[in-house]
């Protein structure tokens, strides 16, 4: 009866199996993760993170960035403004050549420019940035494919004609393409083809798994040090820690839920890079939607009843830290100055008794609105509105899409939000998020003098004097109690000993050519 | 028998009829709204909104955009994607359409073998300490959840020991773990059930008929027992068939496999309908594929249940 045994199949496979490990990647290619596929790799519907730490490799604008965040001439050497104000007249560099071995001339500027507005391209985020150009409003309407206002005066020098001054057009991150790239590949090259000057060329996506990039060897500031770029495409977290552990990814950029696992875990020592991020993070009070909100001593009793932090040890792990004002460290134009908001439950208590609410007495119930990922901010919030002032606070976890509508529309009263930075200027927070006509001003604070700063700084060349006049703007909104500025996030990346040259600056890591991989 | 599986497969279609209009029903009722979660911060721009819907035909009667998903699955594009835009949907899961039946169809392939010869071993060995040890360790393989499994064995063969690799699609290495996971709980039920249909059968008249006769207790158990048992075996099979196509959902997201489980997954949280419904159109024909074929080899294996009895 010894003749019945349980097979082995699964034991003898996975040895079988286990002996053939291959080991993917070449030895000096870095291999980093993104939690999805991107939506697209083409420069002109360009529109989300993803895509953009992907095309940030392969394509340059005019600037580029530092590891000190600032800005740095990349594909134009200099501009200088004309008379009017209302433009400018580029130098491009010269011998810069794109992926395809043609060279870079003004004629790719201005068809780049041309793509991102014709209305059958969908063009993306960096279209918004050419509103102000003149004849942009023809071309979007479809009456012509020829943008006015920009004029090629020669190979390498471009001219830009504007309807009102934008001084700040040099800085915007444009994606410049290959104009020759459409008659050589057809309408859809953006997976066939590579068509910057970046560092990094394209070569595939697979979807579900990776987006891989070769070194461009004729890069004009110098052949990258790796031989390409793996992007590989890992959803969870957790996966992705634990590949980066095993050794199958060089450098790992955290998602929020495993920040918390990389920051307390000896093994990491050393491997840790962090940096803020170029985000504000608010929690807006719209006066349109709660009567009370209309009270400053309201505004300021609400804001200083919670702990900031509190929050960022607790809520984030410590990876974050109080945020004072509405620009965030490492962004143009940042204040060092501002005074701390404390923590003071007793002001606001004694600051809402003043406003005619006692304990809370009298106060309507409110809701304060936010998506998923934010719950644990509005159940913090609300707790802590509840337990310091009395105030009969609700919390409401709504889908993504339609609350950022309604909070667009000025429908959401109570609300925690954040503001990413496109470019690296504090006029992009304060211009986006509190300039009274700016159809982002979610929470529909108004003030004239702020709106005339802004409106000034737009027109400010000089660095120094447009960044006090941010500061100014800035310390308006903060002294009217307009938004409870309240955390920063910390951004938390992985990176092992064997790999240099990676910088992770607000904007997210730099481009990855200094990159060298010595496994 | 012909006949018989013709009326089936004619049926398998209206299934699939109302599988389609079931998910597209399904799907208006999801929170949420495509061209909002595509548009994000730039939703305050009622033109651009405008023109995305008519794009997407999203501003037609319900009944038109029903038609034309038909008509999409009938040309084989199945619509396009709203996440990538202007890509067809069969591109975007083309990849990963043959991942997540492959995954399942190789899980049960073990899964079978190994959970009856398991249940064979137990249920002749019957409370004896290899029995109860054997079914303790069933239970927990059946107890214990896929992802938490999952994580543990990642940390001890990838982590600790380097033997196979986290995560990734591609290598034969890359599937040991995976399938692993995925083939642990179906061997745990199927032996459980073995061992009492076993145990059943084994105290039928004629298994004392033939052990009387002399035959071989070898032969008792195989020919005679194993046989009968596997009849009412094969009718469960098929619902946990059902169970490993939605336990690939969960294992291709802890290890990153690009197949169908985890785009439905990212399908849904991107608003991507068109992806979504077509997964599980996918996964509702795939499934009632194998029940059928399930259903057609236990008419074979006993003759009594053919429903067209009156032929043989």
């Amino acid at each position: 009866m010894r003749v019945y045994t349980v097979p082995t199949i699964i034991g003898a496979a996975s040895l079988a199996l286990a002996t053939m490990i291959s080991s993917p990647g070449s030895a000096a290619e870095l291999r980093t993760n993104i939690n999805a596929d991107p939506s697209m790799v083409d420069p002109i519907t360009y529109s989300e993170l993803i895509s953009g730490d992907i095309l940030m490799n392969i394509y340059e604008g005019f600037v580029g960035l530092d590891k000190d965040g600032n800005v740095v001439p990349a594909l134009a050497t200099g501009w200088k403004a004309h008379d009017d104000n209302l433009g400018f007249r580029f130098e491009l560099r010269k011998g810069v050549k794109f992926h395809s071995g043609r060279d870079f001339t003004a004629k790719d500027v201005k068809y780049t420019f041309e793509q991102l507005l014709i209305p059958g391209n969908k063009g993306g985020l960096n279209s918004e940035y050419l509103d102000g150009i003149v004849g942009a409003d023809a071309v979007k309407e479809g009456k012509t494919t020829t943008l006015e206002g920009v004029k090629a005066v020669d190979e390498h020098t471009l001219d830009v004609r504007f309807t009102s001054p934008d001084v700040l057009f040099p800085i915007y991150p444009f994606f410049f393409m290959d104009s020759g790239i459409v008659a050589e590949h057809g309408a859809d090259w953006a997976t066939k083809a590579s068509a910057g000057t970046g560092p990094f060329k394209f070569v595939a996506w697979k979807r579900g798994q990776e987006v891989q990039l070769a070194a461009h060897k004729d890069y004009w500031d110098g052949s990258p040090k790796t031989e390409g770029v793996r992007f590989l495409v890992v959803p969870s977290g957790d996966t992705a820690v634990s590949m980066y552990e095993a050794g199958e990814l060089d450098l790992v950029y955290a998602d929020q839920g495993t920040i918390r696992r990389i920051l307390k875990d000896d093994q990491f020592e050393g491997q840790r890079i962090t940096a803020p991020a170029a985000q504000i993070r608010y929690l807006g009070m719209n006066q349109t939607q709660y009567e009370p909100f209309k009270d400053i001593r309201v505004r300021q009793a609400v804001c200083i009843a919670f702990d900031r932090d509190a929050m960022a040890k607790g809520l984030y792990g410590g990876a974050a830290f109080p945020l004072y004002g509405q620009v965030t460290p490492g962004v143009a134009g940042y204040n060092p100055d501002l005074k701390p908001i404390p923590y003071d439950p007793d002001t606001a208590k004694k600051l809402l008794a003043e406003a005619g609410y006692p304990g809370g007495k009298g106060l309507p119930p409110i809701k304060v609105t936010s998506t998923e990922p934010n719950k644990n901010d509005i159940a913090y919030f609300a707790s802590q509105l509840k337990d310091v002032l009395g105030m009969p606070v609700e919390v409401e976890v709504v889908e993504r899409g339609s609350h950022i509508k309604k909070m667009n529309a000025g429908e959401v009263a109570f609300f925690p939000w954040g503001w990413s930075a496109g470019y690296p200027d504090a006029l992009y927070f304060l211009s986006q998020v509190w300039y009274g006509p700016s159809k982002y001003n979610r929470s529909r604070w108004q003030n004239d003098d702020f709106d005339k700063l802004i409106e000034e700084s737009q027109k400010t060349a000089d660095e120094k004097s447009r960044y006090a006049l941010y500061n100014k703007a800035e310390q308006i909104l903060l002294d009217d109690w307009g938004t409870c500025p309240t955390t920063v996030r910390m951004q938390v990346a992985l990176k092992k000993p064997y790999v240099s040259g990676v910088n992770l600056i607000p904007f997210r890591f730099l481009p990855f050519n200094e990159v060298a991989v010595n496994r | 028998m012909v006949g018989y599986a013709m009326r089936r497969i004619l049926g398998l279609v209206a299934v699939w009829f109302i599988a389609v209009l079931l998910t597209f029903i399904a799907v208006q009722f999801v929170p949420g709204d495509p061209i909002l979660a595509l548009l994000s911060d730039r939703s305050g721009d009622p033109v651009l909104e405008a023109r995305l819907r008519a794009e997407y035909g999203l501003d037609r009667a319900l009944w038109v955009q029903f038609l034309d998903y038909l008509g999409n699955i009938a040309n084989g594009t199945f619509g396009l994607s709203f996440r990538f835009a202007g890509t067809p949907v069969i591109d975007v899961i083309a990849g990963g359409l043959t991942i997540s039946p492959v995954l399942a169809l190789v899980s049960i392939a073990i899964a079978v073998p190994l959970g009856v010869s398991l249940g064979v071993f137990v249920a002749i060995r019957q409370n004896t300490w290899a029995d109860t040890l054997v079914i303790l360790i069933l239970v927990a393989g059946i107890s214990v959840p896929n992802f938490a499994m999952a994580a543990f064995l990642v940390y001890l063969f990838s982590i600790k020991l380097g033997l196979v690799p986290v995560a990734g699609w591609g290598g034969a290495d890359q599937l040991i773990l995976p399938v692993t996971i995925l083939v642990i709980p179906p061997t745990a039920y199927i032996a459980r059930l073995t061992r009492t249909y076993m145990l059943e059968v084994l105290q039928q008249d004629y298994i004392r008929t033939a052990r009387a006769k002399g035959v071989r207790e070898r032969l008792v158990i195989y020919r005679h027992a194993l046989r009968n048992t596997l009849v009412p075996l094969l009718t469960t099979i098929g619902i946990i068939f059902g169970g490993l196509l939605s336990g690939t959902f969960v294992v291709e997201t802890i290890f990153n496999i690009p197949g169908l489980g985890r785009m439905a997954i990212e399908s849904i949280f991107a608003r991507d309908y068109p992806v979504t419904m077509s997964i599980v159109l996918l996964f509702t024909v795939f499934y009632s594929l194998i029940n059928l074929i399930i259903d057609l080899l236990y008419a074979a294996l006993d003759p009594r249940i053919r429903l067209d009895a009156g032929e043989s």
